[in-house]
C-alpha cells in the first residue's frame, strides 16, 4: 500500500485508450500510396522525373522549416505533411519541367497556402492544387509541354536517356495528352484515344497522373487502411461519368477517355481526399465531389483549358466551409424545436 | 442482420484478461470507509456516530431527498468516524468509517415473497438500489415513471473493453439474474422485457436464454459487437429502432433500461433481503498480476484490492469504471462504491499516451459519434472561447461515450472539450 501512494498516475479526462493510429502514421500511409504512381511515373518518364519530385518535398520540407524558425515554433515537419504536400505537387508536374519550377511551387505551396493560414489543417485551399495553378500561370509554356512515355521497345531511347535524357532536351519527343484529342472530338462526338494505354500510362501527362493502374491501386490500399473515405472518389468519378454523358455529344464515347486523361483519377483519390480542404460532414462530401467533377467536365468542355480537374478541386476547397455550415448534422434522435423542448429538461438548457 | 445503432467503434476488448475467471468472494480489510455519496443525487446523510456497532446491512446514510439512495455498513464492527477522503472521483466527501470485526454478521431486510408492484419499488429505495453499471441514478426513480412504459430493457451488452462482471453473472447465476429481471418487469408493470446482450458474450446469451426458458415476455437478443452498443439510446435503437429523442429520457418512448448487475442488486434486496452494500468489480489491465471478477464490499480502498491480486509491471494509469468512460485516479486511497464497475491498472502499452497535436479535420471523430455530432467543431470553437457557436454543434447531447477521441490521430482531448462547452452551457445559461 504505501508503495502504491507514493506512485504518480496519470490523471486526464476519459478515454484511456486509443487506437494506434497518429497523424504521421497517416502521411506516411499516404506517402507509400503515392510511390506507386511515383514508381510508375519514374518507369513511363525516366530518373528526370524522380529529381523533379524530391526538389517539390525538399522545397516544402525546407519552406515549413524556415517558416516555423521565422516565427520561432516548433518545427512541424516530423508530421510529414510536407513530404506529402511535395509528393502531390511534384506528380502533378510535367516531366520536363526546368529545376525551378518545383521549386518555386513547393514554397508556394508550403508557406503561402498551408503555413500563413495556421499550417496542417487549417488551410482552406489543396497547397498542390494551388501551387499547380499559380506554377500554370506563372510558366504556361513549360507546365504545358508534355513529353511522349520512354518508348523501351522501340530503342529509340536508349537506357542512357533513361538517366540522363533529361540533359539532352532532343531525346523526347513533345505530344498533346489525350485529353487534347477529347476537346477537339467534344463536337463530333468520335473520340480517337487508345484506352489501354491510357489505362497503362503509355500517354503524354503529369509524372503521377498518367498511369491508371498505379492510382487504383494507391486508391485500393488508402481505402484499405481506411486512410480516406471511398464516398470522396467514388462519387467523383461517378460525376465525370454522369456529367460526360450529359455535355458531351455520344457522352458514351467520354466517359473513360475523361476519367483516365488528365488529373481526374489522381485528384480524386490524392486532393478531393485532403482532410483539411474537404468538407467535414457526410452530405457535404458528397455535394463537394459532385461540384468537383461538375467543374472539371465544364472546364474540359467549355473552358480554355484540356484539363481542368486542379482548376475545379481549388473551386470546390473555397465553398467547404460554406458546405459544411449548409450540411451540419442535426444530434441522433433530434426533432423539430417546438417538440424538443417537451423532450426532456437538457434540450431548455 | 445482427442489431445494433449507426457509427461506433470497435476498440481492443480485452476482456479475455478476466473472462475466465470465476467470480470471487473478497473479504474486506481491517478498515473499510463507506462513501455517503455513492449515487447520482444528494448525498446520504450520515445516520451513524463513532462508537456505534453496526452489522453488515446496517443502514448508515439515509437517502436526503427523492433523488438520492440510502448507504449501508458492508461489514460488521464499530463506526470509528466520519473522515473527509477523497472519493474516485477526486472530491473529498463525508466517509463512515468502520472498524471491522471480521465477524461479518448481517442485518437483512425482510424476504418478500410475492411482493406486489409497490412493495418492490419501496423495497429497492429502502435497500437503496442504483444503476450499478456504472451510472448509479437510483433505481426507484426510474421504476416510479411517470410516462407510461412498454417495456423494460435490460442492458447485458457490456461494451466497454476489460469489464466482465456482467458476463460472469449472466454465465454464473443467470437464474437469479433473470429472478431479478422478472421482479424489475413486475415493478414497472410491463409484460415484455428485452435482454441485449453482445454477440462477444454467446455462452452467456445460452445461459440467459435457458434461464428464462418457460417464463413469457423475457426475450434474449443478441447484439452487434460495438462500441458504445450500452449506452441507453443505442440499445434502444438497437432493439427497437425506436430514437430516444434530443435531451430527452428513455420514458419519453416508453422504454426503462436498467442494466444486469441491478437486476442482481434487486434479486438479493427482494429475495434475500440484502440492502447494496457489495457489488461486482472487475479488477484488470496488464499491469494486475492475476485479473479477476471479486464480489467485493462497498468501502474497501482500491489499494486493498490491488493488494490481494498484485501487481506484475510498472502501471501509469489507474482507472475506476472502464477504460473509455471511467475516471482515472490520482491515487489507490478511493474506496468502492456502488458505481465501482472495475479497477484498471494499465500500463505505458496499454494507454498509448501521446501529447496532443493540431487537427487536421480528418473528420473520423464525426464518422464514429453514435450521437452524429461533430466533435472537432466543438472542440475548435470551445477553445476559442466561442461557446455560443459551440452550442450550435450540439454538445450538449454528447453521451461522452469517447468514441472521438478514441479514433483521432491527432490525439485530441475531445470528450473533455465537449465536457468543458457543457458546463460552460450550463453555468453562462447560454
Amino acid at each position: 500500500m504505501q508503495e502504491n501512494s507514493t506512485r504518480k498516475l496519470l490523471v486526464s479526462s476519459s478515454p484511456h485508450v486509443g487506437s494506434g493510429l497518429t497523424t504521421e502514421k497517416i502521411m506516411l500511409h499516404v506517402i507509400i500510396a503515392l510511390s506507386f504512381t511515383l514508381v510508375a511515373g519514374v518507369v513511363i518518364f525516366g530518373v528526370y522525373s524522380l529529381l523533379t519530385v524530391a526538389l517539390c518535398v525538399a522545397s516544402c520540407v525546407c519552406g515549413e522549416t524556415l517558416f516555423n524558425l521565422i516565427r520561432k515554433r516548433p518545427n512541424t515537419v516530423k508530421d510529414l505533411s510536407a513530404v506529402v504536400t511535395g509528393m502531390i505537387l511534384g506528380l502533378n508536374l510535367p516531366p520536363t519541367v526546368p529545376f525551378y519550377v518545383p521549386i518555386v511551387g513547393g514554397f508556394v505551396a508550403i508557406m503561402l497556402v498551408k503555413m500563413l493560414f495556421g499550417g496542417l489543417g487549417r488551410n482552406f485551399a489543396n497547397p498542390a492544387a494551388t501551387a499547380r495553378v499559380f506554377l500554370l500561370l506563372s510558366w504556361g509554356t513549360q507546365m504545358m509541354e508534355y513529353i511522349r512515355p520512354i518508348d523501351y521497345a522501340s530503342g529509340a531511347l536508349t537506357v542512357k536517356d533513361f538517366f540522363v535524357g533529361f540533359v539532352d532536351n532532343a531525346a523526347y519527343v513533345t505530344s498533346a495528352t489525350p485529353l487534347a484529342e477529347v476537346k477537339s472530338a467534344a463536337g463530333t462526338g468520335a473520340v480517337d484515344v487508345d484506352l489501354l494505354d491510357m489505362f497503362l500510362g503509355n500517354i503524354p501527362g503529369t509524372i503521377g497522373e498518367v498511369c491508371a493502374i498505379a492510382i487504383i491501386a494507391a486508391a485500393i490500399y488508402l481505402i484499405a487502411f481506411k486512410i480516406i473515405d471511398w464516398k470522396i472518389p467514388l462519387t467523383y468519378f461517378a460525376g465525370i461519368a454522369l456529367f460526360s454523358l450529359i455535355f458531351y455529344k455520344n457522352g458514351w464515347n467520354f466517359i473513360l477517355p475523361n476519367l483516365l486523361g488528365g488529373g481526374v483519377l489522381f485528384a480524386g483519390v490524392f486532393m478531393l481526399t485532403d482532410y483539411a480542404t474537404s468538407p467535414n460532414t457526410r452530405v457535404g462530401t458528397i455535394i463537394f465531389a459532385v461540384g468537383a467533377a461538375l467543374l472539371t467536365i465544364l472546364i474540359r468542355r467549355y473552358g480554355g483549358m484540356n484539363e481542368g480537374a486542379s482548376f475545379a478541386i481549388l473551386l470546390m476547397n473555397l465553398l467547404v466551409p460554406l458546405i459544411d455550415k449548409a450540411c451540419k448534422p442535426h444530434p441522433f434522435g433530434y426533432r423539430k424545436p417546438p417538440k424538443a423542448k417537451k423532450g426532456g429538461k437538457e434540450a431548455a438548457v | 442482420m445482427k442489431l445494433t445503432f449507426k457509427h461506433g467503434i470497435h476498440p481492443k476488448e480485452r476482456k479475455e484478461l478476466a473472462a475466465d475467471s470465476p467470480i470471487e468472494v473478497m473479504p474486506a480489510g481491517a478498515k473499510v470507509y463507506i462513501p455517503l455519496i455513492q449515487h447520482i443525487g444528494a448525498p446520504a446523510e450520515a445516520c451513524v456516530a463513532a462508537g456505534d456497532r453496526v452489522k453488515a446491512g446496517t443502514i448508515v446514510g439515509k437517502a436526503a431527498s427523492y433523488v438520492s439512495a440510502n448507504v449501508f455498513s458492508s461489514v460488521s464492527g464499530t463506526v470509528s468516524g466520519i473522515v473527509r477522503r477523497t472519493n474516485a472521483a477526486g472530491r473529498k466527501i463525508p466517509h463512515v468509517v468502520i472498524d471491522n470485526d471480521g465477524e461479518y454478521e448481517e442485518e437483512t431486510l425482510p424476504p418478500l415473497v410475492d411482493p406486489t408492484k409497490e412493495e418492490i419499488i419501496a423495497r429497492c429505495k429502502e435497500a437503496g438500489i442504483v444503476g450499478m453499471g456504472g451510472a448509479t441514478f437510483p433505481t426507484h426513480v426510474k421504476l416510479e415513471s411517470k410516462t407510461p412504459i412498454k417495456a423494460l430493457i435490460i442492458n447485458g451488452s457490456e461494451c466497454e473493453p476489460y469489464i466482465t462482471t456482467d458476463y460472469r453473472l449472466m454465465l454464473e447465476r443467470p437464474e437469479n439474474v433473470v429472478s431479478g429481471i422478472i421482479l424489475l418487469a413486475k415493478a414497472l408493470g410491463v409484460d415484455t422485457v428485452l435482454v441485449g446482450i453482445e454477440g462477444n458474450k454467446k455462452d452467456a446469451i445460452d445461459r440467459m436464454i435457458y434461464a428464462s426458458d418457460g417464463i413469457e415476455g423475457i426475450l434474449i437478443h443478441e447484439l452487434k459487437t460495438k462500441y458504445p452498443q450500452g449506452g441507453e439510446k443505442q440499445l434502444i435503437y438497437a432493439l427497437t429502432k425506436e430514437k430516444v429523442p434530443n435531451g430527452g429520457l428513455p420514458s419519453d418512448v416508453g422504454y426503462i433500461v436498467l442494466n444486469i448487475s441491478t437486476a442482481y442488486a434487486v434479486y438479493e434486496a427482494c429475495v434475500l433481503g440484502r440492502p447494496c452494500y457489495a457489488r461486482f468489480m472487475t479488477v484488470s489491465g496488464e499491469a494486475i498480476a492475476r485479473p479477476a471478477n471479486l464480489y467485493v464490499r462497498t468501502g474497501v480502498p482500491f489499494s486493498e484490492v490491488v493488494d490481494r491480486l498484485g501487481v506484475k509491471e510498472e502501471y501509469v494509469k489507474a482507472v475506476s469504471g472502464g477504460p473509455m468512460m471511467g475516471i482515472s485516479l490520482s491515487d489507490l486511497t478511493p474506496s468502492v462504491s456502488k458505481g465501482s464497475s472495475a479497477l484498471l491498472l494499465l500500463t505505458e502499452r496499454e494507454i498509448r499516451a501521446v501529447r496532443p497535436t493540431t487537427c487536421i479535420n480528418c473528420a473520423r471523430c464525426a464518422s464514429v459519434c453514435p450521437m452524429n455530432l461533430m466533435p472537432m467543431m466543438t472542440d475548435a470553437l470551445i477553445l476559442q472561447d466561442k461557446i455560443k457557436e459551440a452550442k450550435e454543434y450540439y454538445p450538449m447531447s454528447c453521451i461522452e461515450c469517447g468514441c472521438c477521441a478514441y479514433v483521432c490521430p491527432a490525439k485530441r482531448p475531445l470528450v473533455q472539450s465537449q465536457r468543458l462547452a457543457k458546463k460552460l452551457i450550463r453555468e453562462l445559461k447560454i
